[in-house]
Parts: C-alpha cells; structure tokens; sequence
C-alpha cells in the first residue's frame, strides 16, 4: 500500500512537473502546420512543388531520374527562362513531359510555375568559364543528315553501337523530341556519366552545325509506325 | 470542524442525499471483484466527464458555420494560449474513451456479466457505445476540415443507398441538397445537445444499476446463473465475502481514472492535437480522405467487398450487429460465466477483435488507394534500375510516370499498392504478357490501349522487362525459344 | 437555523376520509387533462415534423441551370475542372457552396459534364489526361475519359449532369450532391454519346 502511494505521487508529481514545463514555454506537441493549411494552389516553395510535380521523373535533386537532369549546369545554362516555363506549362510536344499549368489542364497557377524556374535557377545554375561557345538552345540551322551520319559514326558509335545504348531505335526516337534530343547531345547526362557537347569528342567540341546535323540524322531515322512488336524478329525471319 | 457539521447537516436536511448515497457508497461488493479487471466502466465514466468539461471549453472559441468553423478552429491551434491542447485532450480524450469503452465492453462480455439480472445494464451498454461512436464521428465532423467534408459525403453516399427512400436520407443528414452551413449546424446540434445529453443520462442509468443491482462477481467455472437462485446467492456471497464498496474497490477505480486522465494529457502534450487539415473548400481536389481512427476498419471494408455485396453490407450488417449485441443478454442469459466454460464466447471475441485489428492496420496504409501524386512527385525509380539501361528503356521509366502507372504499382517500395509491386515483375512476366496486360488490363487494372502509343508500349515493356534479380533471367515463352533455334540455323 | 422546526411535524399528513366519488372524479380529470395534452401534443407535433423534414425535397426541387462560363473556356478533345457556385446555397456556407465538376468537350458542342464525386461512395476523383483516366483516391475507384468504370468497387460509370448551351455558355442541370438515389444515375446512358455501354 505504502509504496504503490509511493509510486503514485511521484507519478502525479512527474506528470505536474511536465504539465507546469508545457503551459510555460515547452510547446511539446503545439502544431506547426502553416504549410498544410495553405491552399493548394498558394504555395510557392520550390522544395515543396518540386517535391510533388518533378521529383519522379527528374530526380530527387534533380538527378538520378530516368527523365533529364535538371541539375546539369549545362542544361541550366543551355536553356531560357521563357523554353522552361513553356515546357512546364504546357508539356513538351513530342516527349512525355506532361502540361502542368493551369491553362493547359494542370494544377501549377502561373506563380508557382515562376517559382519552380526560380528554384532551380537558383540551385543549380552557376556560371562556368565559357571558352568555346555552346550551341543555341533552339535550333536555329538546318541540319544536314548525311554529315550528321558522319559525325555519329565518327564519334558516337563507339559508345552507342551496342544493343545497350542503341539510341536508334524507332521507338526510343518516337519517344523523343528533335528538341530534346538536341538538349541531350548538348547537356549530357552527367549524372549517368554521359558527356556533353563538350567532350563527346575528344578535343574538338560540337559546333552549333554538327549539333543540327547529328539531330537532322537521328531524325532521318524515324520511323511512320514505331513500335510494332518485335521488330528485331521479323527482321531476323 | 464542528460548524462544518452543521453546515452538512443544514444541506442534508434539505437535499436529503446524504443517506442514499452513503448507503450506495457502503454496500458490499464481492471480495474478487475488488479487481483491476473492473475498473474500465468508471474511467470511461470519468472520460466522458472530461469530454464534457473540455468540449464546453472548446465551445467557448468554436463557431458552427461552415464558412468561419475552420477559422475558428485554426485560431484556438495558433492564437489561443494554448488553445491547442484543449483541442488535443478533447481529441485524445474521444480515442481514449471509445477505446476504453470497447475494452470495458469485451471484458463484460468475457466475464459474462450482462447475464440475469444485468440485461438491460448491457442493453443500454449498447446504446451507451453506439452513442459513444456516433460521438466520434459528428466530432470529426465538426473539426470542419477535408477529411470532415468528404467524410460527410461518403456518408451521404451511404445513406443514399437505402431503398426507397435513400435520396430523402441524403437530404435529412445533409439538411439540404449539398455538404454546406446547414449540414454542419445539424451535426453540431447532435454533437453538442442531443447525443450528449442522451448519453449522460443513459450513462448516470447505467450507473445506477450497476449500484442497485451490484457489481457482478467474479466468474468461477460451475457458479450457474438461475433467475430464481441468482439474486439469493448473490445476497449471501457479498455477505459472507465481500466488503464496502468504499473504500475496499474504488480505490483502484481512482487509481485507473487519475491515470487514463494523465495518459491523455502526455498523449495531448506531447502529440498535439488532430487537425483541422485541409480548407474545407470542396474545389480543393488534391486531397485523399481518410476517416478517424475509430472508423477505419470501415474504410477497409468497404475497399474490399465486392460491389455486388456493398449495399448489402451497409445497410444490413450494422443491423444484424445491433440487434445482436440486444439479443445477447435474452439469448444467454443464464448458465455459465466464466470463460474457462465458454469457448464459443471466447472464439467470438477474439475474431472479432483479429478481424478489427488488421483491418484497422489495414485502414492506415490504405493499399487499396492509389498515390494520386506517385507518379509526379516522391522518388523517382531508383539509379541502380536505370544507370544501366538503354535509351528505350530509361524512356519507359517515363512512361511509366507519366502515365501514372506509379499510382497503384510500387517500385522499389514507393508508389501505390493497388496493384502488385513490379519490383520483379520480369521473372514472373512473359514480354507477351507484359503487353497482354498492358494494353488490355484486367484482374482490375484498367486498359491502357487507347491510351499508350505503340511505341510507349514498347518502350514501357522493356523497361519492365528489366525489373528481375541480377542472377535470375527474364521469364520467357518457351515456345518462342523453341521457335528461335529453329529459325536461327535457316537464317544463317 | 430556526426554521428547522418549523419543518418538522410536516412529515405526517392527516390522511382524509375515504370517498369513492372523489377519487373517480380525480381520475376522471386526470385523464381529461392527459387528453387534453394529448390534441394539445399532436397539434404542436406536426409543424415540428414538418418543420424537421423540411430539408428532404423531391429530386427536381435543388436543381436549376447553372452557367459554367464560356464553351471556348474548354478546348475540344480535353477534360477540364470547372467550378460552379450551389445555385441553392446559404450566406454563411463560405466556401462549401462550391462545387467542382469535370468537363469533357467531345465536338465543337458536344460536351459531357462528370460530378466530382465517384459513384462509389462520393469522393473525389482527378483526372489524369496521360493515362486518360479518372482516379478515385478513397478506394481505388477508375473511370475511362467517357465516364465508363474501369476498374475498383464503383458499381456504374461517373455521375453526369444534363448539359445545354445558351449564348455560347455552357450550362449544367446542377444544384444537388449526385448520389447513387437521385436523378443522376439515369442522364448517363442518354447524355453520352459513343460512351461505353456500361456507362450506366
């Protein structure tokens, strides 16, 4: 009887103390929740939006997706503020890229969009020493496909020759946009160790031309009906 | 001390309580009864003094209007001086108290205690839950958030499948055509004024009979109930073993109470209070529903049971149910208590207990929902499934986001659980099938033909077909093989 | 404390001398008076009841044309949200007066107008133009672009609303939460041109 007393008021004097903490200063279990309370369509933090529209594709910090590095300093550099906003708003025709701003079906107001391009300007943009002048974002000449061959012959085949990084396959290229694929042989994918326009060959970096080129061959490539089932058999048969 | 005296005898004279409740307080009680096992009924008693004490607290600050009963609530979260924790033990206290009633109620059940002459205790016991539960959820109702507002419609959508006359429900609960001001004014008025007021009165009834018909003694294997013997031997056992109700047995009552009291206020402090969520704006779609706790067995059953069985369920089941908690104590009434001689009792019990808890555990991970942002948001399939690939098959990863098929299948642990993981859905998966099913869905899955170009189906396929263990090829149609030796040495 | 004799002696009445006719006529008012309660009961009853059964109105009563903005607002081929104010609303509703619902323009002036809410048990669903479908984030619940069930416990396809269009706006039949006991489930199989037949 004595020491369950005993027990008892040392339980209630514990649990006085933590109360008298708590209506002072503690705040233990007070809510912190202003971010959940906000109306969807009113937050603006980057980490946020990006962590709910992007992150899959593109990656956790904006690398290691299946879809473009968006943390590449190259890509970040490549591109304008206007191209990225666009392809937010409303997709990236010819790619997967879904529309997520309000005016093309999404749910990102033209605010949060901003903020995104903000964001990862602000992460991941940093300016390097240009030495060579990169190509243009958009393709501004016409490609000429037989020197595009070429050069994919003389620099490219040695890595994509193999079944493992065949890039012309009529459904990968389907898949792909001229404008995408021109963004990747400029950018790279150094988060998977893809070099870019600058290093793909050795000591003489891409020219706005030969990038045209390249993309004017690959998409001499494709095809009216990719995609049937098993191309490579019927080949075979 | 002595003035004191008079001062009680002066109130007793007049108020006349002073005998009834001494002599309530002093009637004997079975020595074994003076147990741990029977302190459940008071703390549930104690908990719904609690909840009356802090919900008048609270309705000192809340507005019932759909329009400001949000506001209000986020002002006694974050500008009230601690505002927040009445909310929180108001919270808490309603889990603690329905909790502490379902135990209170297996352990009568167990110890056979609605037997002859407790039946109408454990009847109006019944009411006493179904009232505690339907306390629960108008009190969830009016925490006026997402979660209260499509609650409210999938209550709505309950009640419009009764037969008949289920569009007049509809606008009874709603107390109009739409979730709006009057449906939170009505929940508000049964929340506040209705149920409790049935519930304190039902309770303090329960309580007295409990007094007058004395606490039920403790199970012994071969102690028969008879409606004629019982009251008699029940008379001599308090007699010959028994003590004063006070203090003999409620101490420990005290004790229980004071700590389910204190359990709630650390669960307040340090857990804070639930909610409110989400604006209760219903052009907010960007939100997944979920019931409270208490309910989300509820929510399990109802992704689960095939649609042909759904009406059915609902209307029927919590029928069937109440009547026969009712009937129980008519059914049983006599004959044996202890458990050692009711297997059947005991069988129930705990498969009722099993069903609740996996379907509540099931209920709080929701396997059945799809992730609506999984396939837009969180982690992207893993490097270690992509550094490798090709072109093709990087794209089908896309694709494999964006068209939202991350929404009911997980890879590598993230993603919905409506459907299989793919983790290793190669070495269980011909390519054939993988495009079989692809296109044409079944076994729930929706079909994608329209949806997938042929070369997205390509490209989605092969990177499927890459999700099998280092050390384990692809499952393959052995016929294809066959077929390719034959053709392979022609070819050459 | 002087009073505390004066209330004693009161314990014991000086009981009356027994009278039969006495004690019927009290019964007899008795049961006057009971009756009399009882007119007075009912008649107080039924503006009570019919002051609580008010809110339940036969199916057409909630509903009337509601303006969902300008046809060109929805491109043809796509799906969109569209948000509508209850026409059938009170002041301080705030923002539960408002309604969300999908919008499918099929042709330049066909369009099919989806509640917001699944046929199973009233939540939500988003759509997703990738995939083409509606999802459900309560049960699982998939829908196909026309509406029609795809997958999950729904028993029928989306609710629809009866569409028209005045003056280049487009207007729904709206004014009531669809459910699975009002007038929404039988629009579908009229209202949905090239829908699946087990739409409805």
């Amino acid at each position: 009887m004595r020491g369950c007393a005993f027990t008892g008021g040392l339980v209630l004097l514990s649990l006085a103390l933590f109360v008298t903490c708590m209506g002072c200063h503690g705040r233990i279990g007070e809510p912190n929740d202003q971010d959940e309370l906000m109306r969807p369509e009113e937050v603006i933090s980057f980490d946020r939006l990006y962590q709910q529209n992007c992150s899959a594709c593109h990656g956790e910090n904006g690398s290691g997706g299946p879809a473009l590095d968006l943390s590449n300093p190259t890509y970040q550099a490549l591109v304008d503020d206007a191209s990225l906003k666009r392809w937010i708003t409303s997709g990236m025709p010819g790619t997967q890229m879904p529309a997520f701003g309000e005016s093309a079906g999404g749910f990102l107001t033209e605010q949060q969009i901003d903020a995104l391009v903000a964001g990862m300007r602000a992460r991941w943009m940093f300016k390097k020493s240009a030495g060579v002048a990169m190509p243009s974002y958009l393709a501004t000449i016409v490609g000429n496909a037989g020197h595009g061959e070429a050069i994919f012959q003389a620099s490219c085949v040695s890595c994509h020759r193999q079944d493992k990084q065949k890039i012309t396959n009529t459904s990968y290229l389907a898949l792909v946009s001229d404008q995408s694929l021109r963004t990747i042989v400029i950018a790279g994918r150094p988060d998977l160790g893809q070099p870019d326009w600058e290093h793909v060959r050795p000591g003489q970096p891409l020219a706005d031309q030969d990038v045209s080129d390249i993309v004017a061959y690959l998409h001499s490539l494709r095809s009216d009906t990719p995609g049937q089932p098993y191309p490579d058999e019927s080949a075979k048969r | 001390m002595r003035r004191l005296k008079v001062l009680y005898e002066w109130f007793d004279r007049r108020l006349q309580l002073g005998e009834p409740i001494k002599e309530m307080a002093l009637h004997p009680v079975p020595n074994k009864t003076a147990s741990w096992w029977y302190v459940f009924g008071s703390a549930a008693f104690v908990l719904l003094m609690l909840q009356i004490v802090t919900g008048i607290l609270l309705a000192l600050v809340y507005v019932p209007s759909a329009g400001q009963a949000w506001n209000s609530l986020n002002v006694l979260n974050h500008q009230l001086t601690l505002g927040w924790f009445l909310r929180a033990m108001h919270g808490w206290g309603s889990n603690f108290m329905v909790a502490v009633v379902l135990i209170h109620m297996a352990q009568v059940f167990l110890f056979g205690a609605y037997k002859f002459p407790r039946e109408l205790t454990w009847v109006l016991g019944v009411f006493l839950l179904l009232m505690t539960l339907g306390m629960a959820f108008t009190g969830q109702v009016l925490r006026f958030d997402q979660d209260a507002y499509w609650g409210l419609g999938i209550g709505a959508s309950i009640a419009s499948r009764v037969p008949f006359v289920g569009n007049w429900a509809v606008h009874m609960m709603l107390g109009g055509p739409i979730i709006a001001g009057a449906t939170l004014s009505r929940f508000f008025a049964f929340h506040v004024f209705v149920i409790p007021g049935m519930l304190l009165a039902f309770a303090c009834l329960h309580v007295w009979m409990v007094l007058k018909l004395g606490i039920n003694e403790w199970p012994m294997p071969g102690r028969i109930v008879r409606r004629a013997t019982y009251a008699a031997e029940y008379h001599k056992l308090t007699k010959k073993d028994g003590r004063a109700f006070v203090p003999g047995a409620v101490w420990k009552d005290a004790f229980f109470s004071a700590a389910i009291l204190a359990a709630v206020a650390v669960c307040a402090a340090v857990l804070g209070p639930y909610g409110p969520g989400g604006r209760p704006d219903p052009t907010i779609i960007q939100t997944a529903p979920k019931p409270d706790f208490f309910f989300l067995w509820l929510y399990a059953v109802l992704s689960y049971l095939p649609p042909s069985l759904e009406t059915p369920f609902l209307l029927i089941a919590p029928a069937l149910g109440i009547a026969g908690l009712v009937a129980l104590p008519f059914c049983a009434g006599e004959g044996e208590k202890s458990w050692h001689r009711r297997p059947v009792a005991i069988l129930m019990l705990t498969s009722i207990a099993l069903a609740w808890s996996v379907l509540t555990h099931l209920g709080t991970f929701t396997p059945w929902s799809p992730k609506m942002t999984a396939w837009s948001g969180g982690s992207p399939v893993p490097v270690r499934y992509t550094h490798d690939a090709s072109p093709l098959q990087r794209q089908g990863a896309i694709v494999f986001q964006s068209k939202q098929c991350r929404n009911c299948h997980s890879i590598a642990g993230v993603g919905g659980q409506r459907g299989p993981a793919l983790d290793l859905v190669a070495s269980r998966m011909t390519e054939d099938q993988l495009i079989r099913q692809v296109l044409q869905g079944g076994g729930n899955m929706p079909a994608y033909g329209k949806n997938l170009s042929p070369s997205e189906v390509t490209a989605l396929v092969s990177f499927l077909e890459t999700l099998h263990p280092a050390n384990e090829p692809p499952a393959a149609d052995a016929s294809r093989n066959a077929a390719a030796v034959l053709v392979t040495p022609a070819h050459q | 404390m002087s009073e505390e004799v004066l209330l004693e002696g009161h314990d014991e009445e000086e009981t009356a001398p027994v009278d039969e006719l006495a004690v019927s006529r009290r019964w007899l008012l008795l049961k006057i008076g009971a009756f009399f309660n009882a007119v007075v009961g009912v008649a107080v009853a039924v503006p009570v009841v019919k002051y609580l059964l008010s809110p339940a109105k036969p199916d057409g009563a909630y509903k009337s044309w509601v303006s969902l903005g300008s046809i060109d607002s929805f491109p043809v081929g796509e799906t969109r949200l569209a948000k509508f104010t209850n026409p059938v609303g009170r002041a301080w509703d705030g923002e539960t007066d408002r309604v969300a619902c999908w919008v499918r323009r099929i042709a330049q002036e066909q369009f099919q107008v989806f509640a917001i809410n699944c046929a199973h048990l009233g939540c939500p669903v988003r759509w997703f133009p990738q995939s083409g479908l509606f999802m459900c984030p309560c049960h699982g619940g998939a829908y196909y672009a026309d509406g029609s069930r795809a997958s999950g416990p729904p028993e029928r396809g989306l609710f629809t609303y009866d569409t028209k269009i005045v003056d280049g706006d487009l207007q729904i039949d709206a004014g009531q939460m669809p459910t699975l006991s009002n007038t929404a489930q039988l629009v579908q199989i009229q209202n949905t041109p090239g829908g699946s037949p087990c739409a409805g």
